[in-house]
């Protein structure tokens, strides 16, 4: 490399070109036609290997993968009781990746559901603290709308800035999820500590009758919302004009704007929809299962709605579906503390699932080719051309 | 206030910059290849707590770092596997990195909670300047892993600026398919990106738990690897840049535990009367605000964000 | 041969070695041939035109070299050595540049960065890259500035960056592919000058090109396919004049299309008045086109791609703003109007880009015939998923649009009945106008025969046609009158039934007298 002037250099990359003509080296090539049932196939390898993985774990830590399992099973979908546990658990879960769903129909990520639903968990419960002298039905309501109200003001930020800016919603509405939960931490230690805890910080407890009336069991009525809100969201979507122009908007940009759908309306409405939702979702786990609003109070049910409408391919039934796996593995998860294990397994499963998912639904999608050396390993270059050597002599 | 407080908070400035800084670095390559890893929160608490116990085990910290920096390049070989080989969603699959990393550093790290560390870093006290006023505390008197990941940064910026491989780098992120088109590997190149970016991520989440926190607890990392990703976004994508906004971001969390306690009136305001957790939304918020700041002026010139990020690459077959 | 010092002063003699030799190469693209023996060989030191009417296989036939594609049969030499090209890489490794139209350069890299990606040396010493690739800017007379930001040039500079890129590598066989569509003229002078000393030093240059003048100034040999058969290979184009070169591009026409039947035509129901607009990169595309169709009247419009066709039906489409000008759809001016009220207004509109602009891929087949329509078959808010379907149903039988089940994605139908779809959505709704853009590219031969006789019909029912195509012979066999567009310009207006096919190429190339 010393040289002033230009030697050439293609000799470099000869060299490194060469290698795959050696190896027989596998390519994806993607499949004319998938199968229908594709995804829900590659979600039942996910669960698969995830419980294979899990079982692998588990044993590897000194546990009976076996009794695991089945105090999971049991716990989660043996009788009644068990059903109304998984579904407490499936509810927001479910609202929360229709939530996702919604945005994702569009092409759009919406992170921060887990944000959106401490916002919507935060407006609700302050909406409470005004207004805890109202009826338990009115007050009910109207905490559940000003939760959603909490979830639009959240995305409304990120919203506006992907429509009209061109701003990645990605990472907006990712930065919102810590910005909402220090907040609640801010309420809880300031403006909204309880004057009657002391030592301990927390905020005032939710008035009596701003708690969502039970179904059976455990499970209270928020899981008939989750399947009202899915049904209708499959409704809007399939059936109505509104959801044919969204669906079109992700699909076709150019088509759409031919069709004469605005697409920055679109944008706005999906994510502010999906914002909405979530915080609708959040207001529900408030007033469904707390009795406080608490930093804590999402646990990672916004998140996990990400992997929920990631693996319903943003489809109602497949949230549905999902959701109520994914809650049955969330209380399996709760349950085997009891045997001593941890409840940090159910997470795990649950990236397992998605891992093993994707990956499985790009098998399936593709097709594994192995591509042989042409010429079989001899260097195609090898091979002398009489008549140019001749006329190179001239 | 003291002066001892004024140091004590520049001193945990610097090492809350470091943490960021390392973990934002291994994204930042990762990024500058074109993989947007949401993983690291997930790889750092992975890193925490194997390299916390390889540590306790080997009763050298060194191997636990070392530890948490394979650890660390392992949970990110998942999201290699699923995002860069497989061409999965980049956004899903690092998510699932996050969640089940933490899912997992709870569950091995179940035993080590209890764990006291005697094997943790100590402050390195270089001769001679460790003992300057100011100055000597604050920047000569750290532990080594403050000095690595200043020696990392200026490393990662000479690969990335000033190597073939840098270049092959910083050009995949931008175009795939141009750079495919010279006789790079797309695949080798981001993979090896992703990896490395694991490992930064692995070594600073082993910082928290063998110096910072001396210990593993379940919740230990706290949010910092989202200020790692929020970092790359404020430093422009670039490791100077990252450094300056690592500070920043490094003074505001070296702040919070301590704001309540400083007597100091700045401009009327009075700083004990901050909350310590509305400061900790200052990174999130300039970060968004650096971003709509980005398009606007992205009407005049490229956006300094990498033009392939998130987009999976597969070349088409004949 | 010659001596070598004659090669260096006396342009195009080179010294008779061949470099690269293409023998017989098929290449097949699902329903199309692009390559049926194609042959090219080309010399050192000399500049070679490949000539050829859109779709003759130009391009496809120097991706076969560029190892973009692997050709189906046939065999690639390159300095007298056989070689199977799997990838772009290889054929560098060969010393095969290609300059695409499409220019492959990062954009926030500099140029000395694009130049050296993929061959730069392990460590950067940037003073010493920089004034490498400058002495190599130098000697070609490429005029550029190594530590410049590619996205702050110019066009012209891009493609300089692009041919340094193949210098670099020491390609000593130089593709352009369209090399001065994007130039102007005083760059595209500069280029030949750039070529001419690359040829002096011994390189090779093949020059794909429609523009005749240009290849007769700067090439010194040509090969010329037509449907992706080498027709001619001039050795020199000493003697050859442009009606030459024309006659062997177009060749004899192959017409079997019927004409359709004369019959009067209507009153003027699109007219276009002085109509100008910008190109996607924001330059001139459309000067002041003056277009009237007449209803029952098939209007052709002619020209090499690149040349405002595009931007003209997006213009008319109300897809893309024009800068001047009116547009009027029988009564309506149209000129500002949204797309969904010019469709209102009675316009139907083909896109070239069938899966991009008319057709949404994933979507299903039933979803894609509603986009014009389904406003109309709402009930409240819901969509009239029934009436959606019938209204498919009556579309697919209509047109012979083949599907498995109408629910399925659209991206699963082949290229004809893609297009039998968007063309029978389109003629739903009794369109007073219909603008189709390259209507037929791509389809097989039952494909072209249906949506030709649709075209027809709809001539017969009283609608005015703008037909944008390439295939001459379509156009000649179909078109009650004839536009050829040059370079954003109406450059010649034509009688279908009195031109030949070469008055026609030559009014395409732009040296109609017309």
């Amino acid at each position: 490399m010393t040289e002033p002037t230009h030697a050439p250099l293609h000799t470099v990359a000869r060299g490194r070109a060469r290698w795959h003509r050696v190896i027989v080296r596998p390519v994806l090539q993607r499949r004319a036609r998938v199968a229908p049932a594709a995804q829900a196939i590659a979600f039942v390898i996910g669960i698969v290997l995830a419980l294979i993985a899990g079982a692998m774990l588990l044993w590897g830590s000194g546990n009976d993968p076996v009794a695991v399992y089945e105090r999971m099973a049991e716990s989660s979908l043996g009788g009644f009781d068990a059903l109304s546990r998984t579904l407490l658990r499936a509810t927001p879960l479910a609202i929360a990746g229709l939530a996702v769903a919604v945005a994702g129909s569009m092409g759009l990520w919406n992170i921060g559901a887990e944000g959106q639903m401490m916002a919507g968990a935060t407006v609700a419960a302050g909406f409470a603290m005004v207004a805890g002298d109202l009826p338990g039905p009115v007050l009910i309501v109207l905490m559940l709308v000003a939760g959603a109200v909490g979830g639009v003001v959240l995305v409304v930020g990120p919203a506006l800035a992907r429509a009209y800016l061109g701003v990645s919603e990605i990472i907006t509405t990712l930065m919102l999820v810590e910005v909402a939960i220090r907040i609640v931490e801010w309420l809880k230690v300031g403006p909204w500590k309880d004057p009657e805890s002391f030592g301990f910080a927390q905020i005032s407890p939710l008035p009596d009758q701003a708690s969502l009336p039970g179904l059976f069991g455990q499970v209270h009525i928020g899981v008939l919302f989750a399947a009202a809100l899915l049904l209708a969201f499959w409704l809007a979507v399939s059936r109505t004009a509104w959801g044919y122009e969204l669906r079109m908007a992700g699909s076709s940009p150019a088509t759409a704007r031919y069709a004469g759908i605005s697409l920055q309306r679109k944008v706005l409405t999906a994510l502010l929809l999906s914002g909405g939702l979530a915080g609708l979702a959040g207001a529900i786990e408030l007033t469904g299962t707390a009795t406080r609003l608490e930093p804590g109070l999402s646990s990672g049910y916004g998140f996990a709605g990400i992997i929920v409408a990631a693996l319903a391919l943003m489809r109602p039934s497949g949230v549905a579906v999902v959701a109520f796996v994914f809650g049955a593995v969330l209380r399996g998860g709760q349950s085997i503390q009891t045997l001593g294990v941890t409840s940090s397994i159910a997470t795990i499963l649950q990236a397992m699932i998605l891992i093993g998912a994707l990956v499985a639904a790009v098998l399936l999608n593709y097709r594994v080719r192995w591509v042989r050396p042409v010429g079989s390993g001899t260097d195609a270059d090898a091979t002398e051309n009489p008549a140019s050597a001749g006329a190179s002599g001239v | 206030m003291s002066e001892d407080a004024v140091i004590g908070l520049l001193v945990a400035t610097v090492q809350f910059a470091t943490l960021v800084y390392l973990a934002g670095l291994g994204e930042l390559i990762a990024e500058r290849s074109g993989v947007l890893n949401l993983g690291v929160e997930g790889m750092m608490a992975m890193g925490a707590v194997t390299g916390f116990m390889a540590a306790i085990a080997t009763g050298r910290p060194w191997v636990g770092f070392a530890v948490a920096a394979l650890v660390g390049m392992a949970t990110a070989g998942v999201h290699a596997v699923v995002s860069v080989i497989m061409g999965a969603g980049q956004v899903v699959s690092g998510l699932a990195i996050t969640i089940g990393g933490l899912g997992f550093a709870a569950f091995i790290g179940q035993d080590a909670v209890r764990e006291r560390a005697d094997a943790v870093f100590t402050d390195l006290g270089i001769i001679g300047l460790a003992d300057i006023p100011w100055a000597g505390p604050i920047l000569f008197d750290q532990p080594p892993v403050v000095y690595l990941a200043g020696v990392l940064g200026v490393a990662a910026w000479f690969v990335l600026s000033r190597t073939r491989l840098g270049l092959a780098l910083r050009a995949v992120g931008e175009s795939a398919s141009t750079t495919d088109s010279v006789g790079h590997s797309v695949t080798l190149l981001r993979t090896s990106a992703v990896l490395v970016g694991g490992a930064f991520a692995g070594a600073a989440g082993s910082f928290l738990s063998l110096y910072m926190a001396a210990g593993w607890t379940e919740g230990l990392i706290a949010g910092r690897g989202w200020i790692a990703v929020a970092l790359v976004i404020f430093g422009a994508w670039r490791p100077g840049r990252l450094a300056a906004g690592s500070l920043l971001f490094g003074f505001t969390l070296a702040l919070q535990p301590r704001v309540q306690t400083f007597d100091l009136t700045i401009f009327g305001l009075e700083v004990n009367t901050i909350s310590p957790a509305l400061l900790g939304i200052l990174p999130f918020l300039l970060t968004v605000v650096v971003l709509i700041a980005i398009s606007f002026r992205a009407r005049h010139r490229p956006s300094p964000a990498p033009a392939a990020l998130t987009l999976p690459y597969r070349r088409e077959e004949r | 041969m010659s001596d070598p010092g004659d090669a260096a002063v006396s342009p195009g003699s080179g010294d008779g070695r061949v470099v690269v030799d293409l023998r017989g190469i098929r290449k097949e693209f699902p329903g199309v041939v692009a390559c049926d023996d194609a042959n090219l060989t080309v010399r050192a030191g000399t500049i070679h035109a490949l000539l050829g009417e859109n779709g003759a296989g130009k391009t496809s036939l120097v991706n076969v070299l560029g190892g973009v594609y692997l050709p189906d049969d046939g065999e690639i030499w390159v300095h007298g050595r056989q070689r199977q090209f799997h990838s772009p890489a290889d054929a560098i490794a060969a010393g095969i540049g290609m300059v695409h139209q499409e220019f492959r350069l990062v954009p926030t890299l500099t140029v000395f960065e694009n130049v050296v990606l993929g061959s730069a040396p392990r460590y950067l010493d940037m003073g010493q890259i920089i004034e490498r690739v400058a002495h190599l800017a130098a000697t070609y007379s490429l005029q550029t500035d190594p530590s410049r930001p590619v996205w702050q040039l110019s066009v012209g500079e891009r493609q300089r960056v692009e041919i340094l890129k193949a210098l670099w590598r020491d390609a000593d066989v130089l593709v352009l592919d369209e090399p001065t569509a994007v130039l102007t003229p005083a760059e595209a002078a500069d280029l030949g000058l750039t070529l001419r000393s690359m040829a002096d030093r011994g390189r090779s240059v093949i020059y794909i090109s429609h523009k005749l003048d240009e290849v007769l100034s700067v090439c010194d040999e040509a090969t010329v396919l037509r449907n992706g058969v080498t027709v001619a290979q001039p050795r020199s184009l000493a003697g050859i004049d442009r009606s030459d070169l024309a006659e062997m591009m177009v060749g004899e026409a192959a017409a079997e299309i019927q004409r359709p039947t004369d019959q009067p035509s209507g009153d003027v129901v699109l007219a276009l008045e002085g109509v100008s607009a910008l190109s996607d990169r924001g330059l001139p595309a459309l000067h002041s086109v003056d277009i009237d169709v007449r209803a029952g009247e098939i209007v052709g419009v002619a020209g090499v791609s690149g040349n405002g066709q595009r931007e003209l039906a997006e213009a008319i489409a109300g897809l893309r703003p024009t800068t001047a000008g009116t547009m009027q759809l029988e009564e309506a001016d149209i000129t500002g109007a949204s797309p969904r009220a010019r469709s209102r207004a009675g316009l139907a509109y083909v896109p070239e880009d069938r899966l991009g602009v008319g057709l949404a891929p994933t979507m299903s087949v039933v979803d894609n015939a509603v986009v014009r329509s389904y406003r109309s078959m709402r009930r409240r808010m819901m969509l009239d998923l029934r009436r959606c379907e019938d209204f498919c149903r009556r579309l697919v039988e209509r047109f012979g649009v083949q599907v498995g089940r109408v629910h399925e994605p659209v991206s699963a139908l082949s290229g004809g009945n893609l297009q039998r779809l968007l063309l029978g959505r389109e003629l739903t709704g009794e369109p007073k106008v219909l603008v189709a853009a390259q209507p037929t590219r791509g389809l097989d031969v039952a494909g072209i025969a249906a949506i030709q006789s649709q075209i027809v019909a709809q001539r017969a029912a009283g609608v005015g046609v703008l037909l944008i195509s390439e295939d001459l012979d379509e156009l000649l066999a179909l078109s009650d009158r004839l536009i050829v567009m040059y370079e954003g310009e109406v450059a010649a207006r034509m009688d279908p039934t009195q031109v030949t096919r070469a008055e026609v190429g030559a009014a395409m190339a732009g040296t109609a007298q017309a």
